[in-house]
Order: C-alpha cells, then structure tokens, then sequence
C-alpha cells in the first residue's frame, strides 16, 4: 500500500480523500492556490504545498505543477478526485511516466471514453444498448434533416464535445431540425472548438440513471447499482439518490450488466460510472461513461457500505477486489442535496464571499466510516464558519447526504437535515432544496430530468411553497414573541406591583406585498416546560430547546420533533420550515388594532436603477450616460466564480448615471447605474 | 356630589376625545396615531397614570376664550415600560395643532420636575404646529421653561424625543437638548426655518421631507438617531431601547438574564480580518457575534457610516459600543465620524454605562474639507469625551491603530481601563510605507532599499508587541476569546470609582 499521496483537488472532494486516506494510514499532500491558502483541505493534509494563483487554469489544471508537488513531498499517488484533471488522459499518462500511480483508470480507458461519438461506438460494439441515432459528425444542415427524419422525431442534436447543456438542442420538426443544427455547429466550434455536431432520438419524459462500477487490475469488475440524478437544474445535477424509485430489479440487472461489459471493453480498472437515459417505458440508453469517481458518490457508499475511495486507492495499488457481485449489499435508501452558494430567489445567481455562518445539522455519520445501522445524516464540505468562498471556482460548498431504511425515511430525514442547516453571508440554494424535497411529485418518484424547469417556469420564490401545516408557522413566531416577554420579564430595576404582564392573546399579523394585512388570533399559555398554543380553536403542544440567538432551533410540535429556522428581525420573525418561508409579527390585541391604522409602504422602486445581483467583478459596462437602451439589450457583465453574467434591461430606459466602471468590485446591492 | 362626578366624568371624555372624532379621523388618514394611542403603545398595557387632564390654557385673545379643550394639547403623566418607571409627554395634533400654549409648557414642566424629584427618565412625543401664536411671548416663555429643564436634566436622568409630526422653529430645540432623537419616515419632520421662508431667503426650493424629514436627519445631518417605518414601530423599538437606559445617573442600567454564555468562543472571528491590510471586513459581524444574544441596538446606523455606535449587552450588563467600520472610508475619523462617538461616549459616561470600544482605525481623514471644516476642534471633541469618561473602558484593536487616532480611541493613555489587542494589530505612527518615505527620505530613489526598509518597519511596528512591551497594551487576544475576556474585564471593572477634581465645568471644544 502506498505511504503517501497527493489529492490534485480542492474543496469537499479533497478532504472527503484526505479523511480515507487517513484512516487507511496514508499520509496526504495537499495542493492549493493562492485562494486557498486557508481552505479546509490544507489544514486537513499532512502536508500541503502551493501550485500558483487563484484561477485554476494556472494553478489546479497545471499539470507539471502537481506532478512537480509529488516529486517534491514524495508522493507515490495522485487522487485527482472530480473535476479539474480527473479525466484528463493526458495527465494520467504523465503522471503514470513520471513514475507516480494515477488513482483512478488508466489513461487508455480514459481516453476511449473521452469522447462522445467514439464511446458509443465503442460502447454498441461491446453490447451496450445505444440509443437510436447517427454515430458520425455531419456535414451539412440538409443531411442533418435527412438523419432526423430516419430516427424519428423528436430528436437531439448534441456537440461531441458539449457538455453541461451547452451545445444541445431538441427539434420536434425538419425545420427545427435545420436550424438546430446550424446553432449547435456555431455553438460547438466557439465554445469547444470542435465543431462536430451528432443527432440522435430524443427520449421522452427522460430519466437520469448512472451506474457505478468498480474495476481492477486483475479483470474483475462489479457493478455497485444505480444512482437516479434526474433532478437538475439546467443539466447540473440538483438532488441525487440511490436506489432509485423507478427500476425494478430485472431493467437494474440488465444496465449493470451493460456497464460492466463496457467497463470490460476498455479494461476499465477504478470507480467509474455509467450514465444512461430511461425513458418512461424503462427502454434505457447508453449517454456516456465518466472515468472518475463522481460527486454524488455518497448515496453509493450508504447503500453498499463500501467507501469508493478507499476502493479506487487499493485498486491502484494493485489489490484485487475482495467481493464479487453477489456480495454487493443494497441497504436502504440514500439521498444527496448538493448545496451551492447560489441564490434561488435570484435566478441561482453565484454567490461568493464570507460565511459569516455555516452551521451544518447534526452528522452521525462520515465518509470513510461505517454507515451507522438505520442510516443517519452525513455532510462532506470544504467550507467552515469564517471561510470565505472565493469566486474562482465551482459554486458547490456542501454536500447533504441521508440514509434510511427506506425512501420516506430518507425523505424525512433529509427535511429534517435541510431545516438545520444554517447558512449566512452568503446565499445558499437552501431553501429551494427543502422546497424540492416538500413537492409531491418528488415524494412520489415521478419526475424526470424536465422537473425543475417544468415545476419552476419561473423561477424559484418564497411563495413557490405553502406549508402544509401553516399553523406550525404562526405557532413558532407565536412562542418565539412569548418567549422573548419572558426574557424582558428578567430585567432588573422593575416596580413592586408593576412588573412585566406577559399577555397570553396574542395577535400574529402577515402582511402580503400588496400591503393587505391577515390578523390571526392565537393564545400562548405556559403549560410546564412547554407552551399550549390555540389558534383557530385547535391547540398545539410547542416546546423549544434552543436559545434567543440560534436560528435553527429544535423543539417539539405536537409531541414530534423539528427543526426550524427563526430570525427575529425588527418587530418580526422569519420562520423558515420545510422549504416555506413566513415573515409574521405579533402583537397583542390592542398593538395589532393601531398598527392595522399604519399606512403601507412599499419597498422602494428598483426598476429606476440596476443593482449588483451579487458580489463580483464588473468587466463590462455596455452602455454610456444619456444612451437610450431597449429592455433585453445588454447594459454591464460581471464576473463571478468563472462565470460572466450578463445583465440587460428589464424595460425601455434612458441611463442617466453610471455609478460604477470597468474592474470595480462590486458587492450585493451596490448601484451600478441609474435610468432616467 | 353626584353631580360633580358627572361632572368629572364628563370633562375626561372631553379630554380624551382630544380634537373630536373628526380631528382624530384626519390624524389616522395622515398614517399617525392620536397622542393617547401613542402613549398606549409605548407604555406597559394600563400603566399610564395622566397628570393635569384638566388644564385649560389662559388665554383670552383672538377668541381663544370660547375654545377650550381640556389637557390644552398635551397628555402628560408616567407609567411603566418592562415595570420600569417612566414620565411621558405626548403632544396632541387634533388639539391645536399640537401648538405650545403656556399652559401646555406648564404640563410637560411639570412631569419634567417630578422625574428629576424622583430619578426617572423623560419621554417626549412630538407632534406640534409650534408656539401658540395667539399667546405670543406666554409660548415663547413656555418653550424656554422647557429647555432650561432639558438642560437640568441632562446628564441627570435620560432623555428620549421622538418626533411624529412637525417641529419647527424654536420647537426644534427641546429635542436637540435631550439625549435621543427618533423620527417617523414621512410623517415627522423638523427644521429651524420652513421651506417657506427658504425660499424667500435664499430662493432654494425644497420639501419639508427633504429639509428636515426623518431620512435626511438620519443621513445627512445627523440630527436624529433612528428613522422608523411608522409610529408603531417607533414605538415599540423604542421600549426595546429602553431597556437599556438607566432611570437616573445615580443608578446602574437594568441587568437581564442572559441565555447566551459569557464565556462563548466564536472561531470564525479568527477569520474576520483579511490578510491584506488594505481589504475592508464588516465590524458589524464582530460587534454581532460578541454581544449578548446577537442583538446590538444601532444608533445612527446611516450617518458617519465609519463609526459604529449603540447599546448591547454583554454578559446581562448593558454596554456602549464604539467601533471603526473598515467597510466605509477605510474606517478613518473625520468630523462627523468623531462628533458622533463623542456624543455617545459622553452618554455612556454621564449614565454608567461601561464604553467598549473596537479600534480599526488608519487615522483622521486628510483635506481640505476637514481641515476647513474644523477636525481639529470636532476630533479634539472625541478625545476629550474618552479622556474625561470615568466609566469602565475597555478596548480591543483588531487591526490598524494608527497616529493621534491611537490616542484618541480608547488608548491606555486617555485612561483605558483594559485594552487588548488581537495578534495581528498594527500600533504605529502611521502606515509602514508612509513611514519609511520619511524616516528614510534620502533612500527616496531606491525603490529596492524603501521596500527592504518597508518589510524591516512592519516587521517592527505591524505587531502588538512593540506597544505590549510598554504596558501600552494589557493583553494579546485570540479574536475567538473575544466575548470572553471583554465579560470577564467587565465583571472586573463593575465597581470602578474615579475621584475627579472639583471644578464646574469642563470646557469641551465645542
């Protein structure tokens, strides 16, 4: 076994890496840039050595930099965890000349599943089912059409090259099919500059379902079941689980069958994954084959109870595998959340900057350990409380991970998980994960990778979701105004006989955007250590464990068991739950009477100035003082985590000022410029 | 008898009519609460006790005789805010327009003298047209009874305006002499002289809201503290306030029990202070993760945005917090900057409220515009605040602690009682590149040699050591430790006595 190696990574994949490793008792190097000379993973290495500035493609895509990082620590192996230089060929050939031990497959396997159109090939020849299409570059829009129309419409017209959405279009019709191709052609050679362009059918109500496979050296693969990754977000995977709720066992035995043939074919020898489409008939297609270990590994790992990358080190190390496919276990249910620094109520806008609070929920279980027995919570990060997120790299700063006995004990589990986790500072798609989690089509299993955009048309709002027990909302802002009375009841220096009243009828009063006012009625007696609330004639049993100043706080509804999120702020409370957001004050009878006297006041017109949607740098300012601008042109560009996002006029407008230039930092909120 | 108590109860239903269901209609139509709503709100439920319900004015010009409404426009009286005594005055619009008679500066006289007698603080509601006209002088009489007490009473028992309505000419200065100004966005605005007369005398045109409303006296002049949304959150912000104000100078501010452990470390305060000297961080989330609960109370959050100023708690003890803000101006002091911590620490200091101040501060703003606008008086006004403050001191420099704006915040040397300093502080004359410019004047040319000089000069002072060495500094903190080693200096410091020599006054550069 080797004594040291070196993760060519950074974030949660590499202290995920570091912490097997440990427990395997190899020592690790880490590598860094500049942005992260204070991130987690260097303080979890044995060792840790920097290789350049921020950007990654002068630091973690440098290539002789890491080799030179294993010379220099004496490394023998290299984890290139996902990402970055996982699959590139030829950095496993060099790293494999350097005489270093490239932990995952070898560079051949690699480079045979590199690309789109030659994998198939390759994957047809070896038995796989492929889905129906033509397998060569085409030439010209007229045979692009002629194609189409011998598969079948719909169908998908893709780069070879293309990858996360880009370089992909769908026709429904020879003229669709024309231009679609044209674009994707244009799109292809800008973006990749390989202007290769392929058709194949289009699959309807399609699912995404991966299977992950396990070679080594010695000719033995297995197939360690699927992965459902069919919630995404613009073709990112959103929310990951295993099993799935779709397969039944004979479709799961026949795509682990085909992935391991094809693992086979390229003598494939590591953790890789198979990824196929399913259609709502369960017909299932080959799409492409990922020669790295993924980021939804987890949900593998909890099902299987094996720790893929301690799999993939004695892999590389030359050890057989010690189980054979009938022994791979399928234990229960797993599901990953992948939480990004990103903003739902902003169009998942990237956000960087300072946690200023990062509050995990509680873990029982983590990588590289046993899956405790009825399963548990789980959180791989790279981020801590005070860290910053530096805007260089992806926007994935956590990774969720439940396991229970069952689907809807995961689901619970993972709402649960999702109500405690408190993130501040920065923005996190939170919310819109416990809102996907709180959706019935979710719960039920029936979706497909058009779930999002289809649930979602408009985006994500704090409106998208009602609770489904509003009461429990109104209850907690309730307790929370009765239980900051009894601290004020504490306070020194009161009157012989005119100490603090706490009053027991209570008003809670929710104020809609247009102004409009529900006052709801609601009583909070002290029973014990727990408050009976009546609203509406029911009454509630609510207990809290936590203090003032938590925002996720635990208690007890009823006799079950939460967790929320409670902010108090001015006169109000934010009470985050399941996804559903309520901002409620509460006063007492008489209060709630003179304040429905105040006049509404709606928050200031934004549409007279464009704000910085987020920290960042401004790279472009299009337009210019006194310029007349029509709603849809471009009017600034940011730069924020490897991502230009451009900003364009909402309406026709006139600029009369511009407040901010070329270069500018820009923080959130902050007035880039003002319309007449 | 029984015809005087109907008689009784006939003149209170007049009186709390007010101006008449009419009047009152047009108060709520203008988003305004009537006076007796207002003190209804502030107030502990049923607590108000009302004074003088029965006073009429005197005077008998201008027909004046035929109007009486008893309470003359104003309610006066005590209760209780958290079982806390409190003397309240609320002037009524509906009545006169709220407008000053004789009588009605009797009134608030009146309450003004009662909680001076017994050790109460004052809180006035504001919502007047001004002086009674038709009583000429008698008003202007009034008003001056009312600032000669205002004056009595400061430094003696706290003071609170808030203003729910207009206050204008010479009705504007009670409220500049007490110690706090709340505003009503929209509905409140005060000014010396009108629009009117503006435009007349100097053919500006501009709108009461933009002359003397809540936004401008809370970003631009700095007149008033705070600007709420309306008079309910006014209000019942305000009793929040309260609960961090002592009744009287001979008494310490109310403790509350605290949830929150005095000896919590917060590790991501490690963090907070970027490796770059010149990278600007919230101090804000340093005062929020220290303070008792989270909760700090901001006081003039939008004006001379590079100080922070307002009330927390810390340990159960009410504090006053100063603090640099890096994010605006770099945090320097400037003139508004050093008028406004200087206000507050003379607060503190007149009401036993121990003053923690956190120093991040690269020195005074240079300029013509603060030169010619008087730094040197308006900075002296801070230091002299610090210096003659006798209350407990405590002080935490987080980072740059440069030049005579050491001195000024909260050094050891203007009698710091505890002074910490995180590993990473800077205590120097200036800037390390500053001063090897001219310490090293004639190396100028030799980029090479300035830089070499530069590392050895921040090497030297970029430390805490150099000022730890002279005792300057008392200790060296973890940024985590924060909360902890502030409490327990406080439990330390609680009992601190200074013995002053006697004289009337100081003579603060005003």
């Amino acid at each position: 076994m080797f004594k040291k190696i070196l993760i060519a990574n950074r974030g949660e994949i590499a202290c995920r890496v570091i912490k097997t490793a440990r427990r395997m008792g190899i020592k690790t190097v880490a590598v860094y840039s500049e942005a992260d000379k204070d991130a987690r993973h260097v303080e979890l290495a044995d060792e840790a050595v920097l290789i350049g500035p921020a950007p990654s493609r002068e630091s973690y895509l440098v290539q002789d930099r890491i080799i030179e990082a294993c010379r220099q620590t004496g490394a023998e192996a290299v984890h290139p965890g996902y990402g970055f230089l996982s699959e590139n060929a030829e950095f496993s050939r060099r790293v494999e000349e350097a005489g270093i031990v490239f932990i995952g497959p070898k560079h051949a396997s690699i480079g045979a599943m590199g690309d789109k159109i030659a994998s198939k090939a390759l994957a047809a020849k070896a038995g796989v089912s492929t889905i129906p299409g033509w397998n060569d570059a085409i030439e010209t829009p007229e045979r692009a059409v002629e194609i189409a129309k011998d598969i079948g419409y719909p169908v998908m017209i893709k780069a070879s090259a293309g990858g996360g959405g880009k370089g992909l279009r769908v026709a429904w019709n020879d003229k669709e099919a024309f231009e679609g191709f044209s674009s994707c052609r244009n799109e292809a050679r800008n973006s990749f500059g390989d202007d290769r362009v392929f058709i194949e059918k289009f699959v309807e109500e399609p699912r995404h379902i991966e299977i992950q496979v396990l070679g080594d050296a010695h000719g033995n693969c297995v197939y360690l079941w699927e992965r459902e990754c069919s919630i995404q977000r613009r073709h990112q995977k959103v929310i990951e689980e295993a099993p799935s709720p779709f397969l039944d066992d004979k479709v799961r035995k026949a795509m682990g069958e085909q992935a391991v043939a094809l693992a086979k074919a390229v003598d494939y020898q590591s953790a890789g994954t198979v990824e196929f489409v399913v259609g709502k008939d369960k017909s299932f297609f080959f799409l492409e084959m990922n020669t790295r270990l993924q980021v939804e590994h987890p949900v593998t790992e909890c099902i299987t109870g094996l720790d893929l990358v301690e799999q993939m080190i004695r892999v590389a190390a030359g050890e057989k595998l010690a189980f054979k496919q009938k022994d791979i276990k399928r234990e229960g249910w797993a599901i990953e959340c992948r939480i990004n620094a990103e903003d739902p109520f902003r169009n998942f806008l990237p956000s960087t900057g300072r946690l200023v609070k990062y509050r995990p929920p509680a873990q029982n279980m983590e990588a590289s350990q046993p899956v405790p027995p009825g399963g548990g919570v789980r959180v791989d990060t790279g981020v801590y409380e005070g860290g910053e997120i530096p805007m260089h790299y992806d926007s994935m700063i956590a990774k969720l991970i439940v396991h229970g006995r069952d689907r809807n004990e995961a689901i619970a589990r993972m709402r649960e998980a999702l109500n405690g986790f408190v993130i501040r500072g920065i923005s996190s798609n939170v919310p819109f994960q416990a809102a996907l989690l709180a959706h019935p089509r979710f719960t039920a299993g029936d979706f497909n990778t058009g779930f999002i955009a289809e649930q979602y048309p408009k985006g994500f709002s704090t409106t998208s979701v009602a609770h489904d027990q509003p009461s429990f909302l109104l209850a907690l802002a309730a307790v929370s105004h009765r239980r900051s009375r009894e601290r004020a009841a504490t306070l020194t220096g009161q009157r012989r006989h005119r100490e603090v009243r706490i009053r027991e009828d209570l008003v809670v009063v929710l104020t809609d955007a247009a102004g409009l006012r529900d006052h709801i009625p609601i009583s909070v007696r002290p029973q014990g250590s727990m408050f009976e609330v009546s609203i509406a004639g029911l009454t509630h049993e609510v207990a809290f464990e936590d203090n003032l100043r938590d925002i996720a706080v635990h208690g007890t509804f009823d006799g079950q068991p939460f967790c929320a999120q409670i902010e108090r702020s001015g006169l109000g409370y934010r009470i985050s739950h399941n996804g559903a957001s309520l901002f409620a004050r509460v006063f007492s009878p008489r209060h709630a009477e003179l304040e429905a006297l105040m006049p509404f006041k709606a928050p200031p017109d934004l549409s007279k100035v464009l704000l910085s949607p987020m920290p960042g740098l401004l790279v472009d300012v299009a337009v210019q003082v006194g310029q007349t601008v029509r709603a849809g042109e471009k009017l600034a560009a940011i730069e924020a985590m490897k991502m230009e996002n451009i900003l364009f006029a909402t309406q026709d407008c006139v600029v009369s000022e511009v407040l901010a230039g070329k270069g500018d930092s820009l923080a959130v909120d902050q007035v880039i410029m003002r319309f007449q | 008898m029984h015809d005087i108590i109907q008689q009784l109860d006939k003149k209170r239903a007049q009186a709390r009519q007010g101006g008449g269901p009419k009047r009152i209609a047009a108060q709520h139509a203008k988003g305004k609460l009537t006076a007796r709503e207002r003190i209804e709100l502030l107030l502990d439920e049923g607590s108000f006790e009302e004074w003088d319900m029965f006073v009429e004015h005197r005077c008998s010009d201008f027909g004046m005789q035929d109007q009486k409404i008893p309470g003359d426009g104003v309610v006066t009286g005590c209760g209780f805010i958290n079982g806390r005594l409190v003397f309240v005055y609320s002037q009524d619009f509906t009545v006169f327009g709220g407008s000053l008679s004789e009588a009605h500066a009797q009134k608030i006289c009146k309450i003004m003298d009662t909680a001076m007698k017994v050790g109460a603080p004052v809180i006035g509601i504001n919502d007047s047209g001004g002086a009674r006209i038709q009583e000429g002088v008698a008003s202007l009489g009034g008003y001056a009874e009312v600032f000669q007490r205002n004056v009595t009473a400061s430094g003696v028992v706290p003071q609170v305006s808030i203003i729910m309505g207009p206050s204008a000419g010479g009705a504007v200065y009670s409220p500049a002499l007490t110690d706090f100004i709340f505003m009503v966005k929209d509905s409140s605005y005060m000014f010396v002289t009108g629009p009117e007369v503006v435009k007349t005398v100097t053919h500006e045109e501009v709108s009461a809201e933009d002359l003397g409303g809540a936004i401008t006296h809370t970003t631009r002049s700095g007149v008033a503290d705070l600007a709420f949304d309306n008079d309910v959150e006014a209000l019942l912000m305000i009793r929040r306030f309260f609960n961090y104000l002592p009744a009287n100078n001979r008494e310490k501010p109310p403790m509350r029990e605290a949830g929150d452990p005095a000896d919590r470390d917060d590790y991501s305060l490690d963090t907070l202070v970027p490796d770059n000297p010149n990278k600007p961080y919230d101090m804000k989330e340093l005062l929020v993760k220290v303070v008792d609960d989270g909760e700090f109370f901001e006081l003039q959050p939008e004006y001379a945005k590079n100080i922070i100023i307002g009330f927390a708690r810390m340990d159960g003890h009410v504090v006053g917090i100063v603090a640099n803000q890096p994010l605006v101006l770099a945090g320097c002091l400037d003139i508004k900057s050093s008028i406004k911590a200087a206000r507050f620490v003379r607060f503190c200091d007149a009401f036993s409220i121990p003053v923690v101040t956190f120093v991040d501060v690269p020195g005074f703003m240079p300029g013509t515009s603060q030169e010619y606008g008087g730094i040197i008086k308006h900075g002296a006004k801070l230091l002299y605040a610090y210096a003659e403050c006798t209350v407990p001191k405590i002080t935490v420099i987080t980072r740059k602690a440069y030049g005579g704006a050491y001195d000024v915040m909260a050094s050891k040397h203007l009698r710091g009682d505890v002074n910490f300093a995180w590993p990473n502080a800077e205590i120097a004359v200036m800037g390390a590149k500053g001063a090897v410019e001219i310490i090293f004047r004639e190396e100028k040319g030799d980029p090479a040699k300035l830089a070499a000089r530069e590392a050895e000069y921040k090497e030297k002072f970029a430390n805490p050591f150099i000022a730890g060495a002279r005792g300057y500094i008392d200790d060296v903190i973890m940024p985590h430790g924060t909360r902890r080693r502030v409490c327990r200096a406080l439990t330390v410091l609680r009992d601190k006595k200074i013995e002053e020599p006697w004289r009337k006054h100081g003579n603060i550069p005003l």
